[in-house]
């Protein structure tokens, strides 16, 4: 780490003597150990080692990034030539701001250290598990993955963070099969700080693969109809809250102005009961984002406490940009509130509607208007799951969604990164063949 | 351009193992404005070296972040000793790979690196003309840029050599307000293969095409919402480039067909109707240069086309050695990897259905209550065949004339069950090439067809 610290002084010394009034820079160096497995069976072992150089400075308040991932001194100057140029090509903005207030922490998270052999002792175990407990169950590809590393961010206003991380990762994507019958493919992710115990009791995997065992035999829809809708935590984030995220509250939006909540601050955007916030810092997370782009550290904030848009996500420069403050991190890990009811209460007050697993659709317009495929699906008729279904549409306008809340549940998703509860929304167009 | 420091090291690859060793160099260069803000001014170089050692029916892999003889010996090693590992853990025992004739393809030409200031000129121009021309958008994103994968292959067997792929575009990202205060937005990208300099040597030449975005976005400020349903449509060649990449392409590929995608029972039989023949072009199609063209992949295979559909019929899959092995299939060059540090899977090159007799202003008149699309901003496909485009840019057709465009919609449907209803195909090729197709490691692809007339479920209101 030494030789890091070395190399990123160097890099500011040499960003100064070229003439930038500010430079920052991110040096780390990581490993990564990894374990395939592809249509059921171990394919490959992968090991990195991986290294690199980002650096961000500015020349007569123009900006220049170069990224290289060489540690070498010569290949370092060049860069530092490149990113000068690269500025002094651009136009000056007064907009660029970052971290001023010297700092020196050093942050130690997740699990640092790999045990390789009991990676893959728990891959071998999840595979052998979800073959003896869901037969139907095919995997199409597993990723299973220990990475580390350690990162040294400084900038020329004395901020100086060392992160020291490390995390494993579980990636499933599968489908049942039966016959000549199979299942659309859903994918399951989780992020672990140790392998203390079995994946498949980890987080919601277990219940979703038995999930889509369920629907081997999807019935078609048919015709259009308006009903509720129930997200479960992975459509949830696919529909709204990403949908939130970049056509609302984020930077491009509020700096396009396309941003149909850019005067909405302190308003009501959503159900009362609807409670958003960005939290690396809460006990679920393994790996907290400790320092933003711009050398600021990160913090947890609320998006929308109680209905209302309490912050936008924005980074210093889209702040300035817009006249608004930037927010405590620029929008990892999401924290949906819980709400009072569980699935099953929320699915018995519901005479026709959905449960959507996984959501297939194109990327939400500005208005936050979507449409897509329902993948991984059940129907839901007189309090009860139904069938599964295959085919179908929904559409709607995530606005409108948020304003239409049914019931929230009070079983929440947590995956490592994000902690998430199913949502059930009224007025959903549903359309089948 | 990368020095040739690997060959020597074949001395060091295990007796009866395959064995690939790669060494590798990406370059970005990005200019990116965001209503006249220099949002992004960014340039990367990231290369390195990495070793695949087969063992046993297994793969062992390492890379790492310096290209040097000393960093090619340590991947080698370690990744000889994953395949031990797997191969002691997990082995079942597959014979060795078929081999393969040695083959040494020639260096292709160098890329030219231009200067940060091309790229950011660049985009400056064009968003002064809009902003000049067109000062009633809400907003305008305008990206220059340059990718380019430079690879130096040495296998154990089969070909070796030195390619370098460079591709460059202008992305147009242009929004506009209803009258009711909704954005609008549409976006177009310029450009393919080759270096920056090359394909956009004067900005006045985008203007055209600048002006005929704008104007569809002003139709489509007055578009109107798709009425859901199933639909006859006319799917423009950007469309049906998506459809042939991610509806059939995908499940074709042979490492989804041995995780149960619907192509694996299909083999030899219908899956469209007979106009339709879908094929993954190596280097050259139908007489010219692929957008995005492949001479040799990861593993050492020489590229050629894969015939995947023929007058509807399933013929084939895309294979890498070892799943050309297992299906008895012979390797057509899929293999490839994004960046240095990553294994090759099996990849699409450019994907295309081939073209039909049929004029595109007969296949509109054809139709009395539909829709013609022709911009696509994503789409997805399940293993099932199921797949869902995003439709950025469409007309409704009403008995044989165009008439509204329409606001952004969704169309789904299954592959195999869709390209049945194909009942015309226009003679023109439309390609695609600026997009990343994401499959645990993302990968430029070059996508293609004509207009096809099917049936397809639509998403509205």
């Amino acid at each position: 780490m030494d030789r890091m610290k070395e190399l990123a002084r160097e890099i500011l010394a040499e960003a100064k003597a070229k003439g930038a009034e500010y430079a920052q820079c991110s040096v780390s160096e990581g490993e990564k150990k990894e374990f395939n497995v592809d249509g059921g069976r171990f394919s490959l072992m992968r090991s990195l080692f991986n290294r690199n150089v980002t650096i961000t400075l500015l020349k007569d308040q123009k900006k220049g990034t170069v990224a290289i991932n060489k540690f070498d001194i010569e290949t370092v100057k060049n860069a530092v030539s490149d990113a000068i140029a690269a500025a002094e090509s651009g136009q000056p903005d007064e907009a660029w701001e970052y971290a001023k207030e010297p700092v020196e922490k050093e942050f130690t998270d997740g699990a640092p250290e790999c045990d390789t052999d009991k990676l893959f002792m728990r891959t071998k175990e999840l595979l052998d598990s979800i073959k003896e407990k869901h037969p139907t169950i095919l995997m199409e590809q597993m990723i299973t993955e220990h990475n580390s590393g350690t990162e040294v961010f400084m900038n020329s206003n004395g901020v100086n963070y060392v992160t020291n991380y490390g995390a494993y990762t579980f990636s499933l994507m599968y489908s049942a099969h039966e016959g000549e019958k199979s299942t659309s493919f859903y994918g399951s992710d989780i992020t672990l700080k140790t392998l203390d115990k079995p994946v498949l009791e980890c987080g919601k995997i277990d219940w979703e693969i038995s999930m889509v065992e369920k629907q081997l035999d999807p019935i078609s829809l048919e015709g259009k109809f308006n009903g509720p809708v129930i997200l479960a935590p992975m459509a949830l984030y696919e529909i709204v809250l990403s949908t939130i995220m970049g056509n609302f509250v984020g930077d491009a939006c509020m700096i396009d102005g396309t941003s149909i909540w850019k005067d909405k601050l302190g308003e009501q955007v959503a159900d009362p009961r609807f409670n958003m916030s960005s939290e690396p810092y809460n006990d679920d997370v393994v790996v907290p984002n400790r320092h933003t782009a711009e050398g600021y550290e990160t913090e947890n904030f609320d998006l929308i406490r109680d209905g209302k848009l309490n912050s936008f996500c924005l980074s210093q420069y889209a702040a300035n940009k817009t006249g608004n403050k930037r927010s405590g991190n620029t929008g990892r890990n999401i924290h949906v509130a819980a709400g009072e009811k569980t699935l099953e209460e929320i699915i018995s007050g519901i005479d026709k509607g959905l449960l959507v697993m996984r959501f297939s659709g194109g990327q939400p317009a500005a208005s936050g208007e979507y449409s897509g495929v329902a993948k991984n699906s059940f129907l839901i008729e007189n309090g009860k799951i139904s069938k599964a279904i295959s085919e179908t549409m929904i559409s709607g306008c995530v606005p409108e969604m948020l304003m239409s809340i049914r019931d929230i549940s009070k079983d929440i998703a947590n995956d490592g990164n994000n902690s998430l509860p199913f949502i059930a929304f009224d007025g959903i167009t549903i359309s089948g063949k | 351009m990368l020095q040739d420091i690997l060959t020597d090291k074949k001395a060091l690859f295990a007796d009866g193992a395959h064995t690939e060793l790669r060494g590798q160099n990406n370059r970005t260069r990005r200019a990116v404005l965001l209503n006249g803000a220099l949002m992004g001014n960014v340039r990367s170089d990231v290369s390195g070296v990495s070793a695949r050692v087969y063992e046993g029916g297994v793969y062992g892999f390492s890379a790492m972040a310096e290209y040097t003889g000393e960093a090619a010996e340590m991947v080698l090693k370690a990744a000889t000793e994953n395949a031990a590992f797997m191969n002691k853990h997990a082995g079942i025992g597959k014979p060795a790979l078929p081999k393969m004739a040695l083959k040494q393809m020639p260096t292709q030409e160098d890329i030219k690196d231009a200067e940060q200031k091309l790229y950011v000129d660049f985009a400056r121009e064009a968003d002064a003309y809009i902003t000049k021309k067109y000062p009633n958008l809400v907003s305008r994103t305008i990206v220059a840029m340059e990718d380019s994968m430079e690879k130096l292959i040495v296998t154990s067997d089969g070909a070796s050599g030195h390619i370098l792929a460079p591709r460059s575009y202008m992305y147009v990202v242009l929004t506009a307000q209803t009258d009711a205060g909704t954005p609008v937005e549409l976006f177009q990208a310029f450009g393919g293969s080759g270096v920056f300099g090359d394909n956009f040597a004067d900005p006045t030449k985008l203007h055209a095409e600048i002006d005929d975005l704008y104007e569809k976005l002003m139709q489509k400020r007055e578009g109107v919402y798709a009425d859901a349903g199933e639909k006859t449509v006319i799917l423009d060649g950007m469309m049906s480039g998506m459809l042939s990449h991610e509806a059939v392409g995908h499940t074709v590929e042979a490492d989804l067909v041995l995780g149960g995608s619907v192509a694996g029972p299909c083999l030899n039989k219908r899956v469209a109707s007979d106009l339709v023949t879908l094929t993954d072009f190596a280097h050259t199609a139908f007489g010219e240069k692929c957008p995005l063209p492949v001479y040799i992949d990861d593993e050492g295979t020489e590229a050629v086309d894969s015939p995947l559909i023929v007058n509807g019929m399933l013929t084939g899959y895309m294979n890498s050695r070892e799943s050309a092995q297992h299906f008895g299939m012979t390797p057509q060059g899929n293999a490839r990897a994004w960046l240095f540090q990553d294994e090759p899977l099996i990849r699409m090159r450019n994907t295309s259905i081939h073209p039909g007799k049929d004029k595109l202003e007969d296949m509109i008149a054809s139709v009395d209550d539909g829709y013609y699309l022709i911009q696509s901003n994503n789409g997805q496909a399940d293993t099932t065949g199921e797949f869902m485009f995003g439709v950025t840019m469409g007309y409704e057709i009403k008995n044989g004339k165009l008439g509204k465009a329409l606001l952004d919609t969704t169309i789904s449907g299954v592959a195999f069950e869709m390209l049945k209803t194909v009942d015309m195909v226009s003679d023109k090729v439309v390609w695609v090439s600026s997009g990343m197709c994401g499959k645990k490691q993302p990968m430029p692809v070059g996508m293609g067809g004509p207009a096809l007339r099917c049936k397809v479920k639509i998403g509205g209101r």
